[in-house]
């Protein structure tokens, strides 16, 4: 199989994937909840509204019909109004999701530049203390759940030492600025510092432990053994030849743990009061917000998918011994 | 006859297989001390959990209600709360530059030079009031009609005939006094004995403050107030419903009556005239130093102040109820307290954990949460593993279409993010325990099957199950006697894997409030903290939880981690074919 044939077939499956997660959630929605403008009726919808709702999306055709609305308005990116908010659920979950992206993306980034470089330290260290005792604390934060790390966290930089602010993004009271300006504040990176360094040193372990282990393997090959022979010094043949050839599943892991990232740090947006994607949806749930639940879970599989499928890729382009059998 | 005998041997030789299989991983669990510590440290929890009722010192749903005697000094900006009594201490005085003090129980004590001294009563009654006009002359008086003088060293019981209880006592001279009960009851003090006066009111009387013989007030439940004058008494008209529980007077005839609900009315010689504080709830003592400075106590450490023009809150950091309040040397001095609930205490032998911010021991929901998270984890894992491995064998042996739409489910399932998913599940039916247990299970298995397949891919061409096939075995007996035994290992060790991941993931979601709102696990006892704000500054309450869920996982990780050996050929010989 060549590489086109490939890269076609993995995103055939990928998009297959998610056109059953949509089904599924169609169906599950409608097991649970077989009229969804019964949430709306408290509201104070009357029942002439009610039926303008109901004609809008289709609810009072036949399931099959509902069901191929309910595709196209999904392939359409219209997810309708959210019952909460009163406001369009797209424009609310691309902020929400913005700073999720942000928060994710400087933990993922402290847990992968540390991590790896740990991880040849680690290697290099084989069998003494510090390799144990690193081994033991990366452990310790790993098993330790994270909304309970990041409670411990606020209890003793926030609350105690008062380093850093216990919940939110920015100081209240603030000026509405655009996305860009905000996030290149002090006070937002104060925000941000001490949730990313939560989280990222719960992702730290994974890579640290990922990069030792193929570090070990490396090292045991030819060309390190020449390098040696040249004459170059033990960090130098650690750090610039054999770490350069660990480093692809430290790289394909990281794609992988951003695509469970944007979903699944639910917790640690609840506990810093994040106002990124995972709290809204937390908060859709409570309010029995459906359009905003589910427009919420759909990006998080669908960002887990693309991952998972930049993660294959990445891993067939980088190894070139990697047979391509078309994920078998 | 011979096949019977052979079939024998090989059922024999089977189970001696799944035996060996399962011995090998505990062999070598046993020679790795930190798995040898992580299987303690489960075997203990287990233990916990089993026991829980045992070891719970209290139903973990109960508020815990604590009564004391504390006296409260407000002194600067320093405040020291002195416990001096295990009942609730009723009425603080100072008499000659010493603070006295009465409470339930028979309790009575005295300050000298800083520290509290217990006098020797003969009585147990509750005692509510006290009256001294100096240190050797004075009355003490509580329910079942007790009223005890005291005179040159000796202690006398009174004999009235009252069998209720006296609320309040005070003595104005050798020969006058007043003490006053439950429904309308009034004795005066004629210098040798206690007489009953005809009282003008059937409601209770808390509270006297006399001027002197022939001036003063009584005041009582239902808005009563009596006016004693020149040995008469008559009701005055005050426009309230509400009880009264203390009053006090000042030589200008100033007075001052609080009561239930936060009512305070003051008396300028006059008439009563009501006063708005910004208090509604119970005040049970008050005292003036005069018309400009007036000090009020009540429920819940309300401490107020008068300043002639308004009315201000006395800082204070107690949340217990205040009895009766005196001002010794210039400083505030107040008794109390009621029963009140044990709210966020922090360890104490009682409570090793402390409690929660509703008075409940956490202790004991830890006790029972172990219990929770253990069974939960166990179950799914077992569920989990059950799945994946049938899943992996299936998959594995028959490859072709079956493989190919098992992988693709298990394909699907890798894209469905944990909590997200768990919250789907929620919004469209309930929190409950099956909510957890559906959510970790059904997207956990996809990890075991796809190691277990794997590996059953590599078996199922090994010579012994080929071997198998030609002498005609069917696919059933292959699977399960020739290669399942050879998975046990690795299952084994994806059940510990599971288990702990099992753990953390019903925390989370019973940390979200997604999992069964009545039921204690570490993950909702973390839960409850968040909800109620107090985990800031609780560390008793989030850092037991926590621990242990840290604990488990990490005992389980060392104990997968020396398994791993089993299932990593590398790091230890080729795995053995079952066979030879």
């Amino acid at each position: 199989m060549n590489k086109g044939t490939y890269v076609l077939k993995r995103l055939g499956q990928s998009v297959i994937i998610f056109w059953i997660i949509i089904t599924m959630l169609f169906f599950l929605f409608r097991l649970g909840l077989p009229d969804p403008t019964q949430a709306l009726i408290a509201e104070g919808l009357s029942r002439e509204e009610r039926a303008l709702v109901q004609e809008r999306f289709g609810l009072d055709q036949p399931l099959g019909t509902q069901y191929l609305i309910y595709l196209r308005n999904t392939l359409r990116l219209e997810f309708g109004t959210s019952f909460y908010y009163k406001a369009p659920v797209a424009g609310i979950i691309h902020e929400r999701l913005l700073n999720t992206l942000v928060l994710m993306f400087l933990a993922i980034l402290i847990s992968y530049i540390i991590g790896p470089l740990l991880g040849v330290l680690l290697s290099w260290k084989r069998g003494t203390r510090f390799e144990a005792g690193s081994i033991a604390v990366a452990l310790l934060f790993r098993s330790a759940p994270v909304f309970w790390t990041g409670m411990i966290a606020i209890m003793l930089f926030s609350i105690r030492w008062g380093i850093f602010p216990a919940s939110g993004m920015r100081t209240i009271p603030f000026a509405e600025t655009t996305f860009l300006t905000k996030i290149f504040t002090l006070d937002f990176l104060h925000h941000l510092l001490l949730p990313s360094l939560t989280i990222g040193l719960y992702y730290v372990g994974l890579p640290m432990l990922i990069m030792r282990n193929t570090m070990l393997e490396v090292m045991g090959e030819d060309f390190i053994e020449l390098c040696r022979g040249k004459g170059m010094s033990e960090g130098r043949v650690m750090y610039r030849h054999a770490a350069r050839n660990a480093l692809l599943p430290v790289v394909t892991q990281a794609a992988v743990t951003i695509g469970l990232a944007i979903g699944g740090q639910v917790v640690i947006e609840t506990v810093f009061s994040w106002p990124g994607l995972g709290r809204e949806m937390l908060q859709a749930v409570r309010n029995s917000d459906y359009p905003l639940a589910q427009a919420s879970f759909l990006l998080m599989a669908a960002m887990i998918l693309v991952m998972n499928l930049i993660a294959d890729l990445l891993y067939s382009y980088l190894d070139p011994r990697v047979v391509y059998r078309g994920g078998k | 006859m011979k096949s019977e005998r052979k079939n024998k041997n090989l059922k024999k030789e089977i189970i001696k297989l799944y035996l060996k299989n399962i011995s090998r991983p505990l062999r070598i669990i046993a020679g790795d001390p930190l798995a040898l510590t992580g299987v303690f440290i489960l075997l203990f929890l287990t233990m916990v959990g089993i026991f829980a009722p045992f070891l719970a010192l209290y139903d973990p749903n109960e508020t815990h209600i604590k009564t004391e005697g504390v006296v409260f000094s407000f002194e600067e900006s320093l405040f020291r709360d002195e416990w001096i009594s295990d009942l609730p201490l009723n009425e603080i005085k100072i008499i000659e530059d010493k603070p006295y003090t009465v409470g339930d129980g028979g309790f009575m004590a005295s300050r000298e030079k800083g520290t509290w001294t217990t006098w020797e009563l003969t009585t147990e009654e509750d005692l509510f009031g006290l009256s001294f006009l100096r240190g050797e002359f004075g009355v003490v008086a509580g329910s079942g009609g007790t009223l005890l003088m005291y005179e040159n060293g000796e202690w006398r019981k009174e004999d009235t005939g009252f069998t209720g209880t006296f609320y309040d006592v005070q003595l104005v001279r050798e020969n006058f006094g007043l003490a006053v009960g439950q429904e309308g009851t009034i004795y005066k003090w004629d210098g040798t004995n206690w007489e009953q006066v005809s009282s003008p009111t059937p409601n209770d009387l808390h509270g006297i403050a006399l001027l002197d013989q022939d001036n003063g007030f009584i005041v009582g439940s239902r808005g009563t107030i009596l006016k004693w004058e020149n040995g008469n008494l008559s009701p005055e008209m005050v426009m309230t419903i509400r009880d009264f529980f203390d009053i006090d007077i000042i030589s200008s005839g100033f007075a001052a009556a609080v009561g239930e609900r936060g009512t305070i009315f003051f008396y300028n010689g006059q008439r009563w005239s009501e006063q708005y504080g910004p208090e509604t709830r119970e005040l049970r003592s008050v005292i003036i130093r005069d018309e400009n400075d007036i000090y009020v106590a009540g429920r819940f450490g309300i401490s107020l102040n008068y300043d002639g023009l308004r009315w201000d809150r006395v800082d204070n950091p107690y949340r217990r109820h205040f009895r009766s309040l005196a001002l010794f040397e210039d400083k505030l001095m107040v008794v109390g307290t009621d029963p009140y609930v044990n709210e966020l205490a922090s360890p104490t032998w009682a409570h090793p954990f402390g409690t929660t911010h509703i008075g409940r021991d956490v202790f004991s929901q830890v006790v029972f949460g172990t219990r929770t998270a253990l069974f939960i984890g166990f179950v799914t894992a077992l569920f989990v593993s059950i799945v994946g491995v049938n899943v992996g064998l299936l998959a594995g042996y028959f490859k072709g279409l079956l493989d190919d739409l098992l992988m693709r489910f298990v394909d699907i399932m890798y894209a469905l993010p944990f909590e997200p998913f768990a919250m789907i599940l929620v919004l469209v039916f309930e929190p409950s325990l099956w909510i957890v247990f559906l959510s970790i299970g059904l997207l956990t298995w996809r990890t075991n099957a796809r190691i277990i397949r794997s590996q059953v891919l590599s078996l199922s061409e090994r010579p012994f199950v080929k071997a198998a096939k030609v002498v005609g075995a069917n696919n059933a007996r292959i699977i399960y006697l020739h290669i399942a035994p050879n998975i046990l290992p690795l299952a084994f060790l994806q059940l510990a894997v599971a288990m702990g991941w099992a753990i953390t993931a019903e925390a989370t979601l019973s940390f979200l409030g997604l999992g069964p709102p009545r039921i204690y696990s570490w993950g909702t006892i973390l839960h409850a903290a968040r909800l109620s704000g107090a985990w800031r500054t609780a560390w008793w309450w989030i850092i037991p939880p926590g621990v242990l869920i840290m604990l488990t996982v990490s005992s389980v990780f060392f104990l997968s981690r020396s398994l791993e050996v089993l299932t990593n050929p590398r790091l230890e010989g080729e795995i053995e074919d079952a066979r030879d």
